[in-house]
């Protein structure tokens, strides 16, 4: 993955491009092979002979190196978004530069953009000895530079060239979207290349953490501030639409959203490896989004902060033919009880740093404290948003718990008016006797999903996280060992047992794994969770990076990728590790 | 026509401006807070930065309030009807262009769709017509917008004041 803060492209290990939206994260497609090998379109680069590959960040940024190993020689491509600053820079603009290590190589690279998801007509025409692409008020164009001469082909833009031992080529995708395109100079691009690398290594030498998986911890670091949309400060869940969460199946979501869900592991994680300035424009966009609903709150909000997310299935094949493939998420719609407790924790741990609310912020917060009260009675969606009949989710009853605790404990540093702090404590207390009462269950030593069943589930590992309890808890420790007697297939646990009203089956899910680290820190487990975090980190895919799920018996990724929760659980128990932690 | 009008239509349509967007932030139709826009420029606390929003936006709607005069006397005459029709323009112009494009160019902490990862903005920027902060906000924003050129139409017409 590489970006820019405002979107990401995904590069193939053959070097193409597969994913990439124009001009943000969250918009259409102009490659996307990814869910449609044959149309979705894509950004070929590659030697034009047989090749092995071998791939890793330049150390400490999000600049990505592919190097090509040919019988007549080895190339390198390194690839980067730009960052803006120097010079007049196109409003985004991929550089891909392609250098001779040894011998000498043939290659060739072809640009085939299909703008809208690869629905919207495409146009290329010539601006001198460009070839430019045009759909509508977008375009793309490709600067290359001994790169050969772009010709323009049916549907794409192509060239050839060969590259020898200290020869340097440069190819630069560049896009507009409502404005003229630049064309920019070669010495422009290859500065701001230069000077992309300098500032991700800097951002990165900056993050303070000094436990033993530092490199796990710095890599899920960059790619979160990948998946921050900058003109915002919003976190999408995830850089892709409709990757399956079971090749074949209908599990196909579009996670380019900014999930209440994740929003205090975000900023908790933000502040513990002390991204300060991120964790402050985070919490500022929070608040502000939510604006339009609160008391009320919505599952997710769009990076600009938007509440309208109308799913709808577009006509690709999908990854591996899984379909539907899905553009907006029809969770928005969703009553999920949960995301009022991790509104409310991620204010007490933004206040506990010494940030101030505000009167304004303080007040919208005690509303939805308020709202808690008269609310967490009813059934929900659950934080796994199943499409089920709402239910009694255990996990949503603790997360209204821990809501009105955080609210309680503000009132009492000062951040919300005092008066209605008894009333929370005393709801806190009701909603603590409903979870002991109905969602415990005594034959298996553990909660249970959701009141009145017998069923696990692993979201129930964030109960010790949230601090429902002390960490020596009876109760908590007896969850911990249910799950993962119950839910664990190796180091991997699954969700849940039981019906979620989805056809098919899905993989492990990664951040759970995350969570049993952490719980099992929490409970004084910390030889087993130390053994744990080194299988998970060694799941990784080649560059450091994790999707959403992981098919336990295959290793394969399943699901969006690269998925902000997996990486924020990974920091958070990687911390929770860390030899000054406790 | 008197510029005295002038300027009291600009301060009454400031006041009825800013509490129409006030109340509908409050009733949750729109995220649209001028004052809070405003004032973050110059201050990163939020009760500091309305106070001074506000100012400023007083300032801004007597500013404002002096171009509608000189529109009334380049035209030759005035009237509500008129004040209306040119405040239908200053929103459409607010929306597209000034709060759209010139306000995140110069606010120090606003975000631009040019905010790449080297920069952490603290507000979202509001998008064309302002629907960043919410679906109804460029109703709401003209609707202010024409009430105010009502104002000051109505009190710079010979015999409005």
């Amino acid at each position: 993955m590489i970006g820019d803060g405002r979107t990401v492209a995904l590069v193939a290990r053959d070097g193409g491009i597969d994913w990439l939206c124009l001009p943000n994260l969250d918009s259409p497609s102009v490659f996307a092979a990814l869910l449609d090998a044959d149309r979705g379109g894509r950004f070929e680069l590659c030697p034009d002979v047989p090749f092995e590959v071998q791939r890793r960040y330049v150390p400490g940024t999000n600049v990505l190196e592919t190097t090509f190993v040919t019988e007549s020689g080895i190339v390198r491509v390194t690839d980067a978004m730009t960052l803006p600053g120097i010079g007049l820079a196109p409003i985004r603009e991929l550089a891909r530069r392609i250098e001779g290590l040894a011998g000498r190589v043939p290659m060739r690279w072809r640009v085939e953009p299909r703008f809208g998801y690869a629905s919207a007509a495409t146009r290329f025409e010539s601006r001198g000895a460009m070839a430019v692409a045009l759909s509508g008020g977008d375009a793309v164009t490709i600067c290359a530079w001994d790169a050969g001469r772009p010709t323009s082909e049916e549907g794409a833009i192509a060239g050839r060239f060969d590259i020898v031992d200290g020869g340097r080529a440069m190819l630069a995708l560049v896009s507009a979207h409502g404005e003229p395109l630049v064309f920019p100079p070669r010495r422009d691009v290859e500065t701001r290349l230069d000077a992309t690398t300098a500032f991700w290594g800097d951002w990165s030498a900056q993050l303070r953490y000094a436990g033993p998986w530092h490199p796990a911890v710095v890599r899920s670091a960059l790619a979160l501030k990948l998946l921050v949309f900058a003109p915002s400060g919003a976190i999408a869940a995830a850089a892709t639409t409709s990757l399956p969460e079971g090749i074949g199946g209908e599990r196909n979501w579009d996670y380019r959203y900014c999930w209440i869900r994740d929003s205090s592991f975000t900023l908790e994680a933000l502040l513990q490896l002390g991204c300060h300035a991120e964790a402050t424009s985070f919490f500022w966009w929070f608040m502000h989004a939510t604006r339009l609903t609160l008391p009320r709150l919505q599952v997710f909000y769009r990076l600009d902060g938007g509440t309208y997310a109308p799913e709808r299935t577009l006509p690709l094949d999908g990854y591996r033919r899984s379909r539907p493939v899905r553009i907006g998420n029809g969770a928005a719609g969703q009553v999920q009880l949960d995301t009022y407790g991790e509104l409310l924790d991620s204010a007490f741990v933004y206040a506990r740093k010494g940030y101030s609310l505000g009167a304004g912020t303080g007040r919208d917060l005690a509303r939805v404290a308020d709202f808690v009260c008269e609310h967490w009675r009813e059934p929900d969606a659950g934080i796994w948003e199943v499409r089920a009949a709402p239910r009694h989710h255990t996990q949503s009853k603790a997360m209204c718990w821990v809501a009105l605790d955080r609210a309680a404990r503000l009132a009492d540093a000062g951040h919300l008016p005092a008066a209605r702090a008894p009333h929370w404590r005393a709801e806190a207390a009701a909603i603590r006797h409903f979870i002991d009462t109905h969602c415990w269950s005594t034959a298996k030593d553990s909660y249970v999903g959701f009141a009145g069943d017998e069923g696990l589930d692993a979201s129930l590992l964030l109960m010790a996280i949230m601090r429902y309890d002390e960490p020596d808890s009876p109760r908590l420790r007896g969850t911990v060992k249910a799950i993962q007697r119950e839910l664990s297939h190796g180091p991997l646990l699954y969700r849940y047992t039981g019906d979620d009203g989805l056809a098919g089956g899905e993989g492990a899910f990664l951040c759970c794994s995350f969570w049993l680290v952490e719980a099992l820190a929490i409970a004084g487990r910390r030889e087993e969770a130390t053994d744990l975090m080194n299988e998970l980190v060694a799941m990784a895919n080649d560059v450091g990076l994790y999707a959403e799920e992981i098919e336990p018996v295959s290793g394969e990724f399943l699901g969006n990728f690269p998925q902000a929760l997996v990486h924020l659980a990974l920091v958070s128990a990687a911390v929770s590790m860390a030899p000054t932690s406790s | 026509m008197n510029i005295g009008a002038a300027l009291l239509g600009g301060f009454i349509g400031t006041v009825v401006l800013t509490t129409a967007l006030t109340a509908a932030s409050e009733l949750r139709v729109t995220r649209m807070d001028i004052p809070f826009l405003l004032g973050t420029a110059w201050t990163q606390d939020r009760t500091r930065a309305r106070v001074l929003g506000y100012a400023f936006h007083f300032v801004a709607g007597l500013i404002f309030a002096l171009g509608y005069y000189a529109a009334f006397v380049g035209l030759g005459r005035a009237g509500w009807l008129l004040g209306m029709a040119i405040g239908l323009v200053h929103g459409l112009f607010a929306g597209t262009t000034l709060v759209n494009v010139l306000l995140p160019a110069v606010h120090p902490r606003m975000g631009t769709p040019y905010s790449a990862a080297n920069d952490t903005p603290l507000l979202e920027p509001p998008g064309f017509l302002l629907l960043n902060y919410g679906r109804a906000t460029p109703v709401v924003t003209v609707l202010a917008h024409v009430v105010y050129g009502g104002i000051i139409g109505a009190l710079v017409a010979p015999g409005g004041s």
